[in-house]
C-alpha cells in the first residue's frame, strides 16, 4: 500500500515539475507575438489560440501537484484546530464531495474529449488546429487529480484505523 | 421546490461544506455538482466540464499565471534589495524612515507585481533585518510590511482584479486605471500614520545613527535602484492603459522584462528559475482551480434562478441604495476574515454586481471598493495571507500575537481609505475617465 502511495505522489509531483516550465513557453510564445504584430508587421494566428490552449493544460495538469504539495487553500477556522485524528475523520466524509466534483468532470470531461476525438474534431478559427488534444487535458489531469485525493483519502483511513489499533 | 428554500439550502450547504476544510475550490465544485445532480440528474452534469472548458481557453485568465511568475521572478531578482539600500541612504536618518521606505519600496513592488506575497515576503526577507537592529518596535516594523505588501493586489497591475474584470464583464484597464488612486491614497496614509506616530514617539523607529548616514553623492549614486523598476512600470503599464497590449500581452512582456532584471543583477540562474516555475505552478493553480470550482457554484445561481429572487428581494427593500453598498462592503469585511479573496470573488461577484448595476452605481467603481475592501482582508484574523507569510519570517520572538496587533491601526487606514473612496467616487473613476476610451 504503501508502495502505491509513493507511486502517486512521484507521479503528481513530476507532472507538476514538467507542467511547470509551459510558463517560461508561454511568456516567450506571447512575447514573440507582441513583436511580431508591431515590430515586424506581421500578427499571428496561433498564438493567441495556443496559449490559451497552453493555459488551460498548464492548470489543469498542474491540481494533482498543487494538491500534493497543500496548496489549494481551505477555511480552517474551525478544522485548523482539530486534532489530526479529528480531521481525518471529517477528510473521509468531504472526500465523496471532492469525489463528486472530479467524478463529473471525468466523466463528461471524457464524454466531450472522445466525440471530439471520434470526429477529429477543429478548432474552426483561422488557424483551426485539432482540438481533442486539448480536450483530453481535462478528464487526464482531473484524474491524476482524483489519484492525489485518493491518496490522502487512504492515508485518512489509515490514521484513523492505527489509532484504534 | 421553491426558489426561496433552493436559495437558503445552496449557501447553507456551501458554507457547511467549507467549514468542515475541504479546499474552497473541492467545495464550491463539488457542492455544485450534487445540487446540478439532485435537481436535474446525472445527464446535467455536463455544465460543470462545460464551464471548465470556459475557463481553460481563456486568453484573459491567462494573465494570472504569468503575473504570477513575473512577482516570483522580482521577488527572488535583488530588485528589491537595490531599492531599500536606497530608502536607507535617503530617509533612514527621519524618524520613522525605514519603515516609510518600506512603504514605499512596497508601492513601487506593487506597481511591478500583481500578487501580495511577492512584496510581503521580499520586503519581510530584507527590511525587517533592518529594522529591526536599528531598534524599530516590531509593531512597527511588522505592521508596516505586511500592510505594504497588501498593496501588491490594489496598484495595478493585480491578478484578482483580473479576476473580478472577467466575472463582472468589465474592462481589465478600467480597473487597473482606477486602482491606482485609491492605492496612492492608502500608501500615504500609511506613511503619514508611521510619520507622525514616529515623530511623537521615536521609540518606536528611532532615526539611525548620524554616522552611518550616507552623503549626497552615495545617495545619488543608489538612485539607479529604481530605474529598472521604473521602466518595468512604464512598459507594463503604460502598454495596457494605451491600449496597445491586452493585460495578457503585457504580463508575458513583464514576464520577460523581469528575467532581465535578474539577469543584470546577476541573479538569474537554474535554480531561481525552477524555484520560480514550481512555485508558481503552485500558486496559479490556487487561484485557478478556485475560479473552476466558484464558476462551477456561480452557474447554480442563474440555474436555479437565486441571482433573480435575490436581486429581486434587495429592489424590495425599502432603504437608501448607499445603505445596500455598506451593507455589501460589511459582509466581504466579514467574509476576508475567514477566506481567501479569490473565493469570495467567486461566491459575491455574481450576485453583487448586477445589484450594483440595477441600483444605477458604477461597476468599475465597485469594482475598486472590492478591491480595497480586499486589502484588508490579506491582514485580518484569523485567515489572512499576509498574517501567515510574516509568521513564516519573523524571528522567533516575535509571537503571532504581535503579529495581530501590528497590523490594527493599518487595517483601521484601509478602512478609512474605503470610507474615503465611497464618499468620493471621482477618486477612484477620474483616471479610468481621462485613460481609457
Amino acid at each position: 500500500m504503501n508502495s502505491l502511495l509513493f507511486l502517486i505522489d512521484e507521479i503528481s509531483k513530476w507532472t507538476g515539475r514538467v507542467v511547470s516550465f509551459l510558463i517560461v513557453i508561454l511568456t516567450f510564445l506571447i512575447c514573440y507575438e507582441v513583436i511580431a504584430r508591431y515590430l515586424l508587421n506581421r500578427p499571428t494566428i496561433w498564438v493567441h489560440e495556443s496559449s490559451s490552449m497552453l493555459f488551460g493544460a498548464y492548470i489543469i495538469l498542474g491540481g494533482a501537484y498543487t494538491l500534493y504539495m497543500g496548496g489549494h487553500v481551505n477555511m480552517d477556522v474551525v478544522y485548523g484546530r482539530l486534532l489530526p485524528k479529528k480531521k481525518a475523520l471529517i477528510d473521509v466524509f468531504t472526500f465523496w464531495i471532492f469525489l463528486l466534483f472530479c467524478g463529473s468532470l471525468i466523466w463528461m470531461g471524457g464524454d466531450s474529449a472522445w466525440r471530439s476525438l471520434k470526429n477529429f474534431e477543429h478548432s474552426g478559427s483561422l488557424w483551426n488546429p485539432p482540438i481533442y488534444p486539448f480536450k483530453l487535458v481535462l478528464p487526464l489531469g482531473v484524474f491524476l487529480l482524483f489519484l492525489q485525493g485518493l491518496a490522502k483519502f487512504i492515508r485518512d483511513l489509515m490514521v484513523i484505523f492505527k489509532e484504534r489499533l | 421546490m421553491h426558489i426561496e428554500l433552493i436559495t437558503i439550502i445552496l449557501f447553507a450547504f456551501l458554507i457547511l461544506i467549507l467549514i468542515t476544510g475541504l479546499p474552497l475550490a473541492f467545495g464550491m465544485g463539488g457542492v455544485a455538482a450534487l445540487i446540478v445532480l439532485i435537481l436535474q440528474g446525472p445527464k446535467a452534469l455536463s455544465i460543470l466540464s462545460g464551464v471548465t472548458y470556459g475557463v481553460m481557453d481563456n486568453f484573459i485568465l491567462t494573465a494570472i499565471p504569468l503575473f504570477i511568475f513575473m512577482g516570483l521572478i522580482l521577488q527572488h531578482s535583488g530588485v528589491a534589495d537595490d531599492a531599500y539600500e536606497m530608502m536607507y541612504k535617503w530617509i533612514g536618518g527621519i524618524k520613522g524612515g525605514l519603515a516609510i521606505g518600506t512603504v514605499i519600496v512596497c508601492t513601487i513592488f506593487a506597481a511591478c507585481t500583481g500578487i501580495s506575497g511577492a512584496a510581503t515576503v521580499t520586503m519581510g526577507v530584507i527590511a525587517l533585518p533592518a529594522m529591526l537592529k536599528y531598534n524599530y518596535h516590531k509593531s512597527i516594523a511588522v505592521g508596516c510590511i505586511s500592510a505594504g505588501g497588501a498593496l501588491g493586489i490594489l496598484i495595478p497591475p493585480s491578478v484578482l482584479m483580473i479576476v473580478y474584470g472577467v466575472f463582472s464583464g468589465e474592462s481589465i484597464g478600467k480597473l487597473y486605471a482606477g486602482g491606482v488612486f485609491p492605492g496612492l491614497l492608502l500608501a500615504g496614509l500609511f506613511i503619514i500614520y508611521i510619520a507622525i506616530r514616529c515623530y511623537f514617539q521615536p521609540q518606536l523607529g528611532p532615526p539611525i545613527p548620524v554616522k552611518e548616514r550616507a552623503n549626497w553623492r552615495e545617495k545619488f549614486i543608489s538612485l539607479r535602484a529604481v530605474i529598472l523598476p521604473i521602466v518595468l512600470i512604464i512598459i507594463v503599464l503604460g502598454t495596457i492603459f494605451n491600449g496597445v497590449c491586452t493585460p495578457t500581452e503585457a504580463a508575458a512582456i513583464g514576464c520577460a522584462g523581469s528575467l532581465i532584471c535578474a539577469a543584470i543583477h546577476r541573479k538569474l540562474n537554474w535554480k531561481l528559475l525552477k524555484n520560480a516555475c514550481y512555485e508558481g505552478l503552485r500558486l496559479s493553480c490556487m487561484v485557478v482551480w478556485i475560479i473552476i470550482g466558484g464558476s462551477c457554484f456561480a452557474s447554480l445561481y442563474t440555474y436555479v434562478g437565486a441571482l433573480e429572487f435575490i436581486k429581486g428581494l434587495v429592489a424590495a427593500l425599502p432603504i437608501s441604495p448607499y445603505l445596500i453598498i455598506a451593507g455589501m462592503q460589511v459582509s466581504l469585511f466579514i467574509l476576508g476574515c475567514l477566506m481567501d479573496p479569490g473565493g469570495i470573488v467567486m461566491i459575491t461577484i455574481p450576485i453583487f454586481v448586477p445589484i450594483i448595476k440595477m441600483l444605477g452605481f458604477d461597476p468599475v467603481w465597485f469594482g475598486v471598493l472590492f478591491i480595497v475592501n480586499m486589502e484588508m482582508a490579506y491582514l485580518t484574523p484569523p485567515f489572512g495571507f499576509n498574517l501567515f507569510y510574516m509568521k513564516a519570517i519573523v524571528p522567533k520572538n516575535i509571537t503571532m500575537m504581535d503579529i495581530y496587533k501590528s497590523i490594527v491601526p493599518f487595517v483601521c487606514l484601509q478602512a478609512c481609505c474605503l470610507i474615503i473612496c465611497i464618499l468620493f467616487p471621482k477618486i477612484i473613476l477620474w483616471l479610468p475617465q481621462i485613460l481609457i476610451k
